[in-house]
């Protein structure tokens, strides 16, 4: 106990003193831009490696990972649970909460009829899809239904 | 009241928004939306629904020193006609709306207010704060903490479920630009006793790994940990190899024991699944660019279940010309499913998708046709297909704002006939904005 008394407040000066040898090296840790420097075309697959190629910096992952090809779109959930600061360089928190947020007004695929070209749940008559979709992968439907978006689930689910 | 202080400090938060922010970026994007929609319901009269829905983004950057922004998005709906939705003629959302500081350093940052997080395994909104930093050698840390974001009551309850706050973090490690190692975990408070429902605490821990040893080979997922259950929820890998440029081949792995993934699912009362009962799925893709206009994929996943073993293979080609401006795509889905997977007493649960699309954007007029087809190898109540083709015009009356306009009409079991039109004004403006506009 003696023991713990007296090294409690070296610890604490030791913690101390590492906080500050981190803050003053993460002034050498720069920021990603808040946005991207130039306007990206609306609609484009994106492909970063075209500009970015084995540019990337410290522990940065190669700008390559992020291109937007078939396969990146439809597995993007991997990329943002670690990467979000750079998908937000070029998208606003709504692009991403049309689809993915606590209450939907409507299908995104009816908001942005005129983008048949984005990915984007739900489309066509789902409602009677989702009678085999939900049996066939339920934890899909957990990820945006579980605990928000079930108001008109509740209707016949109870 | 913990609930109430963490509501009032965030809203305080949103109060403390500098006006003299003569520098700032503004960028302001409206939808505004009237649907009109027939609906004609087996064994139900005909409806006619006129929602008028309004969305509105706003974004202030560059204020006070230039760190500081506001981000705020929601909607409002009335109904013209017929409910839409649910009981309420009128409703609304208040997505987020928060105020943000970066540093100008190790990617730091601090949020206020309501937003989403997204780190490792946690998906949540939340009314509270935020921050994260990159540290050095490689290490970051991210936390979160506050008031659960409610929704609607359940059916016959006084609440959604949820518990009334929430807090939780990730800290990561990331070597070069090969590795990164993650473990996040939220504990959200005790779910309340409901009257109809088995619910349980929401609570999880995870870890989660990418791994790109080479740059043609990249591996990723997360596997997420419930000590409520004491088990195991999910495991979800990914791993892409590209052997040459621009063909990607994909393979994904995901299990999910259903007790412990759902067990915070109140409505279909996760907590009460048998514990042993889990679902996998198996499967693979490989997309190719063949040119810079022409990409194609094709893919096939094979799901196990307890009541069942299914399997979805296809394809899908899409093209663009003229600079990007106009845009086309087909696809075909087959789905094989048995009898446990079906609606009813039907045999099977298979089906056929096609879909095919086209659009064109140009500086003053955007048109969109679209078509999407189900074909049933077994009826679904008396009806062989469920299809739906869609049409869009719109017009850009300046650079920033557009009229369009949606038409559609499809037949499928659940609406004999689904006639939908739409009406949008849309406004995307960004005052002063340097750099690309998101």
């Amino acid at each position: 106990m003696k023991l713990l008394k007296t090294s409690l407040p070296v610890l604490a000066l030791a913690g101390l003193f590492m906080i500050l040898a981190a803050c003053a090296q993460m002034k050498s840790i720069s920021s990603l831009p808040d946005s991207h420097p130039e306007a990206l075309t609306t609609g484009q697959q994106v492909n970063c490696s075209e500009c970015h190629e084995d540019q990337q910096k410290g522990t940065m992952k190669a700008f390559a990972a992020f291109s937007h090809s078939a396969t990146f779109v439809k597995n993007h959930r991997f990329y943002s649970a670690s990467d979000d600061r750079l998908c937000s360089t070029c998208h606003k928190s709504s692009f991403c909460n049309d689809c993915h947020t606590n209450k939907v007004q409507m299908k995104p695929s009816t908001k942005y009829g005129y983008r048949p070209d984005r990915e984007m749940p739900h489309r066509g008559n789902f409602i009677t899809l989702h009678k085999i979709e939900g049996k066939l992968d339920p934890a899909s439907c957990y990820r945006c239904h579980g605990r928000a978006n079930n108001e008109r689930c509740v209707a016949c689910h109870n | 009241m913990k609930n109430i202080c963490c509501r009032l400090v965030c809203s305080a938060s949103l109060l403390a928004f500098p006006v003299a922010a003569s520098a700032a970026d503004i960028s302001v994007d409206s939808s505004t939306i009237f649907r009109i929609e027939n609906r004609d319901v087996t064994g139900a009269k005909k409806q006619t629904l006129l929602p008028a829905t309004q969305f509105l983004g706003l974004d202030v950057d560059k204020l006070a020193d230039g760190n500081l922004s506001l981000h705020f998005y929601g909607w409002g709906r009335a109904d013209l006609g017929d409910k839409s939705y649910n009981n309420d003629k009128v409703d609304g959302s208040f997505t987020y709306g928060y105020l943000q500081y970066r540093f100008k350093e190790a990617n730091a940052a601090i949020r206020a207010g309501r937003f989403f997080v997204r780190e490792g395994i946690i998906n949540e909104q939340v009314d509270g704060v935020n921050a994260r930093t990159e540290l050095p050698m490689g290490f970051g840390l991210s936390a979160f903490g506050g008031a659960t974001v409610h929704t609607k009551h359940l059916y016959a309850e006084n609440s959604d479920g949820k518990g009334d706050y929430i807090y939780g973090g990730r800290a990561n490690y990331r070597y070069k630009g090969m590795l990164e190692l993650g473990a996040s975990g939220l504990y959200e408070g005790k779910a309340p006793t409901l009257a109809n429902y088995t619910n349980g605490n929401h609570r999880l821990l995870g870890g989660d790994i990418w791994f790109s040893p080479h740059k043609t080979i990249e591996a990723m997922g997360h596997t997420s940990y419930n000590p409520e259950t004491k088990r195991v929820a999910e495991h979800t890998y990914l791993l892409n190899i590209k052997p040459v440029q621009h063909l990607v081949l994909s393979g994904e792995f995901n299990e999910h024991r259903e007790r412990s993934y759902f067990y915070a699912w109140t409505m279909f009362s996760g907590a009460a699944l048998d514990p042993a009962e889990k679902s996998r799925s198996v499967g693979g893709s490989a997309s190719y660019e063949i040119t810079r206009n022409f990409e194609v994929v094709a893919d096939y996943k094979h799901y196990t279940r307890e009541i069942g073993n299914a399997d979805r293979y296809g394809a899908d080609a899409r093209i663009k010309f003229l600079d990007n401006s106009v845009r086309g795509g087909l696809s075909y889905h087959y789905l094989r499913a048995g009898k446990g997977f079906a609606i009813g007493t039907n045999p099977t649960a298979s089906y056929h998708e096609v879909r095919g699309y086209a659009m064109h954007d140009s500086k003053n007029y955007f048109a969109a046709v679209d078509a999407l087809g189900y074909f049933f190898r077994d009826k679904i109540y008396n009806e062989k297909s469920a299809w739906e083709a869609m049409l869009s015009l719109g017009y850009h009356i300046t650079p920033a704002l557009a009229l369009s306009g949606d038409i559609s009409y499809g037949r499928n079991p659940e609406f004999i006939e689904d006639t939908k039109g739409l009406l949008r004004l849309t406004y995307n403006m960004t005052f002063d904005g340097k750099g690309g506009k998101k």
